[in-house]
């Protein structure tokens, strides 16, 4: 078997792992969290009876090995349940939602790329320069600022001062430019720590790649200095960052909850913080199952991608430890 | 295919950033159209099991009921009904008017409609009842005299029965023949007679309500449609409303300045008549001596909880029956801080180096008055320890006795118009459930039982007074507040909404 394949199918197990392992850890997780979706939602209404009734339309009230192989066998075949509050099908709820999300991550990671690379591309190219100084500082700036607080600034700015763009929600559907500028403030504020990040993870590769033999070679054949970064250069200085950004996506989809929050907007995050709030289980499990196929779909590219644009790594598979 | 992003190119893109915002801008505000924000997403639509609040104005717009309140009043008037009347205090005669349509092409509202709509609230075969089957407790049955005719038989006397049963959404009369089809999705889709129709519910987006063009009755909507859009976060929702996204909104009491301060907007202040206490746990040594309990009450500073972690913004409660209720007790004591008369107790007491805990809830303000509490009782040589929790796992307090452990609990509860509403959860039978004081009186318990079964208002409300004195008597529950609403709203919309500041009545609302 050709060393990349018997790479894809081993990172496959892997993320089939993974995926098993988090829904096994929620499960357990959730046997020790106290309270009950009947007593949250009705309060002083909530009788026994009702409490009885909501768990066994749960299926709360089977045991935890069973609850477990009931939530596979029927996540395999595509049926997540009914959430027993709204009587909705609960794999409507989650697709209504995910794309909103996956839109959300997918505008933060380019506006993450896009200023990162550009920025850490200037710093490299200007070492020690007082750019330099003031992106390093920028970029620690917002490495540390969190999400939550970049968005209330963003929002007091751009939609309240400004009156720019919206505050809430995802925009009317079927209506692009209201969406696109729905998205623009909860995408900026969940990339801007990634925009930091990537900005000194590029400057560190770039200036590590300027200073090589075969780039001082092609200095002392004349080839400009442009040319070098944009056509060999920064090619191999952004290597590491495709490994990086698989942490990125789950990093993103982690944040996208508070940034949903922030600016009213729909989407998996919410979903699952209202239904741990809620105490609805079955809506955090399968808004788990979705988060994580999500993730460890990301990881599973980016091991591809790296290990198409570097065969050692794939090849590394097949050496003796 | 190259593209060149040129600074040029950039430059466009960034100019074109405000556009993109009058394009979304545009969208909103429309005539004839309310946009108002909401805390949470809708859960369930079914009268006998909804939630909420939310879903309670959501009713009130797209069904009907026998009778309804009138804007910003607890006076009802008939709704779907022509006539409604008590002829006894065991029966309630009702005729219908004519020709009233449900939606979707589910025909005439007629009693069987109403018969099928209260007697959901029964028992089932297996005994099963709904959430909110005790708003029509008192109901034997509902007997059919005609098409447009019938008589609501009780089982005994009921005076709360108007206001929580006939005229609230336990009253909402659903059509028999759509409900009997929707079977589950009922909780989703409302098929009813009123002024407005659920025209579409967006999950976690928004809720469109429209004009009903088949509504028949005599209070037809005034606006053409009214959009709720959930969005949970306060400041959010301040945001929303002064960049205009939202044109009514509730608000923090401390956000009331900063709106009234554009000249477009206004606000409209609603005291309540929830009810938030400082509970002691009768049952838990030494608090199950009276001495320590009087001492704990004269060593919190309720006054300093308002100030301080309210911001002054609501008025001190000193019973648990707001001023607006029957029965409010009018003379009850106010407590006073004094640390020194707290130290005096406690040694009359015999108890020294007392140590609590103090559960409450982890939202910001509530752990502000704990900490308050905290400072208070330090003063009193009482040491106060903070166990703050999610709802979750708070309200799980409701549950199999766990309330046995708690010492002192900050505890917010709603209320609803009748004052049995509030009595009910300090009965002896609440002990283990909801009744976290773990008081049990049998007086009490039997002022409860006369006093919700009987007409004459006075002598309810000379009941009401009495169990407010014992529960004064027992130093069990230290009052904090009835809560305040406060309303944002643009000043060319007219909200409507009832004297608890908790229902909107979204079918009154209307263009200024």
């Amino acid at each position: 078997m050709p060393a990349i394949v018997q790479f894809i199918v081993q990172r496959l197990a892997a993320a089939l792992l993974t995926l098993v392992g988090a829904i096994l850890l929620l499960f357990v997780i959730i046997q020790f969290v106290p309270g009950d979706l009947a007593s949250i939602l009705l309060g002083p209404r909530a009788t026994p009876e009702l409490r009885a009734q909501f768990a066994e339309r749960m299926g709360l009230d089977r045991s935890i090995p069973e609850q477990i192989f009931l939530f596979f066998r029927r996540a395999v075949s595509g049926d997540l349940g009914t959430d027993v509050v709204t009587g909705r099908d609960i794999l409507s709820i989650i697709l209504d939602v995910l794309p909103n999300t996956l839109q959300l991550a997918g505008a933060g990671l380019l506006i993450s790329l896009a200023f990162g690379i550009a920025l850490g591309c200037i710093a490299a190219l200007k070492p020690g320069s007082l750019i330099d100084t003031v992106l390093g500082v920028a970029s620690v700036a917002f490495i540390t600022t969190p999400a939550f607080v970049v968005a209330i600034f963003l929002l007091l700015i751009f939609s309240l001062k400004l009156h720019w763009l919206p505050v809430t929600g995802a925009g009317a559907p079927g209506d692009p430019l209201d969406r696109l500028s729905h998205l623009i403030l909860p995408a900026t504020a969940l990339s801007i720590g990634w925009i930091g990040y990537l900005a000194r993870l590029v400057r560190a590769s770039l200036l590590e790649v300027l200073s090589e033999q075969h780039v001082r070679m092609m200095r002392a054949y004349g080839v400009p200095e442009g040319r070098i970064v944009r056509h060999f250069a920064l090619r191999l200085a952004l290597v590491p960052m495709v490994a990086v950004m698989g942490i990125g996506v789950g990093d993103m989809i982690s944040n996208a909850v508070f940034v949903e929050i922030i600016f009213a907007r729909p989407g998996i995050g919410t979903l699952i913080y209202n239904a741990i709030l809620n105490r609805n289980f079955p809506i955090v499990q399968a808004g788990i199952l979705f988060t994580v196929l999500t993730y460890v779909t990301c990881n599973l590219l980016v091991d591809v991608i790296n290990a198409l644009l570097d065969p050692r790594i794939a090849r590394s598979l097949n050496k003796p430890a | 295919m190259a593209t060149d992003f040129s600074r040029r190119t950039l430059m466009q893109a960034a100019a074109a950033l405000p556009l993109l915002g009058m394009a979304s801008q545009i969208a909103f505000g429309a005539e004839g159209e309310v946009i108002a924000r909401i805390e949470t997403d809708l859960k369930n639509l079914d009268p006998a099991n909804r939630v909420g609040s939310i879903e309670d104005n959501i009713l009130q717009a797209t069904t009907q009921t026998l009778a309804r309140f009138k804007p910003n009043s607890l006076e009802w008037e008939p709704d779907a009904a022509k006539t409604i009347s008590q002829v006894s205090e065991t029966e309630i005669d009702f005729e219908l008017n004519p020709g009233q349509m449900f939606s979707d092409g589910y025909g005439e509202l007629t009693a069987d409609d109403v018969k099928f709509s209260l007697e959901r609230f029964l028992p089932d075969a297996q005994g099963n009842k709904p959430a909110y089957a005790d708003d029509w407790g008192a109901l034997d049955y509902v007997e059919v005299t005609g098409k447009y005719t019938g008589k609501i038989i009780l089982k005994n006397p009921a005076p709360a029965l108007w206001v929580i049963g006939i005229c609230d959404s336990s009253g909402t009369i659903l059509s028999k023949k759509a409900t009997t089809e929707l079977g589950g999705k009922i909780s989703t889709k409302v098929v009813g007679s009123g002024p407005y129709v659920l025209k579409e519910w967006k999950p976690n987006e928004h809720v469109i309500l429209e004009a009903n063009p088949d509504y028949k009755g005599n209070a037809p909507a005034q606006l053409k449609r009214i959009i709720l859009k959930p969005i949970s976060e306060w400041q959010t929702a301040l945001l929303a409303f002064q960049a205009k996204e939202v044109t009514f909104t509730e608000v923090e009491p401390t956000a009331v300045t900063e709106v009234e301060q554009d000249p477009n907007s206004a606000v409209i202040k609603i005291d309540g008549i929830d009810y938030e206490w400082i509970g002691v746990n009768v049952e838990k040594a030494p608090l199950d001596d009276s001495k320590v309990r009087q001492a704990i009450r004269y060593g919190i500073d309720v006054d300093a909880i308002i100030a301080g972690a309210w911001s002054g913004t609501v008025s001190r409660a000193k019973t648990l029956l707001a001023p607006q209720l029957l029965g409010h007790w009018a003379d009850a004591p106010v407590y006073q801080y004094d640390p020194e008369k707290a130290k005096a107790l406690l040694a009359e007491a015999g108890v020294s180096d007392l140590k609590v805990t103090l559960t409450c809830l982890n939202d910001a303000r509530t752990q502000a008055e704990a900490q308050i509490v905290q400072a208070n009782l330090a003063e009193a040589g009482v040491t106060v320890t903070i166990n703050a929790l999610d709802g979750g796992a708070y309200w799980g307090m409701g549950e199999g006795d766990k309330s046995k452990d708690l010492e002192l609990t900050i505890i917010p509860y709603s209320s609803k118009f009748d004052p049995s509403f509030q009595t009910q959860w300090f009965v002896s039978s609440q002990v283990g459930v909801w009744n976290w004081q773990r008081w049990k009186n049998a007086e009490f318990d039997k002022l409860h039982s006369e006093a919700a079964s009987i007409t004459d208002e006075d002598e309810r409300a000379r009941k009401y007074v009495r169990m407010q004195q014992l529960l004064d008597e027992s130093a069990s529950c230290i009052w904090i507040t009835h809560g305040v609403h406060n309303f944002a709203h643009a000043k060319s919309v007219t909200p409507a909404l009832l004297p608890n500041g908790v229902n909107w009545q979204l079918r009154y609302f209307k263009s200024a």
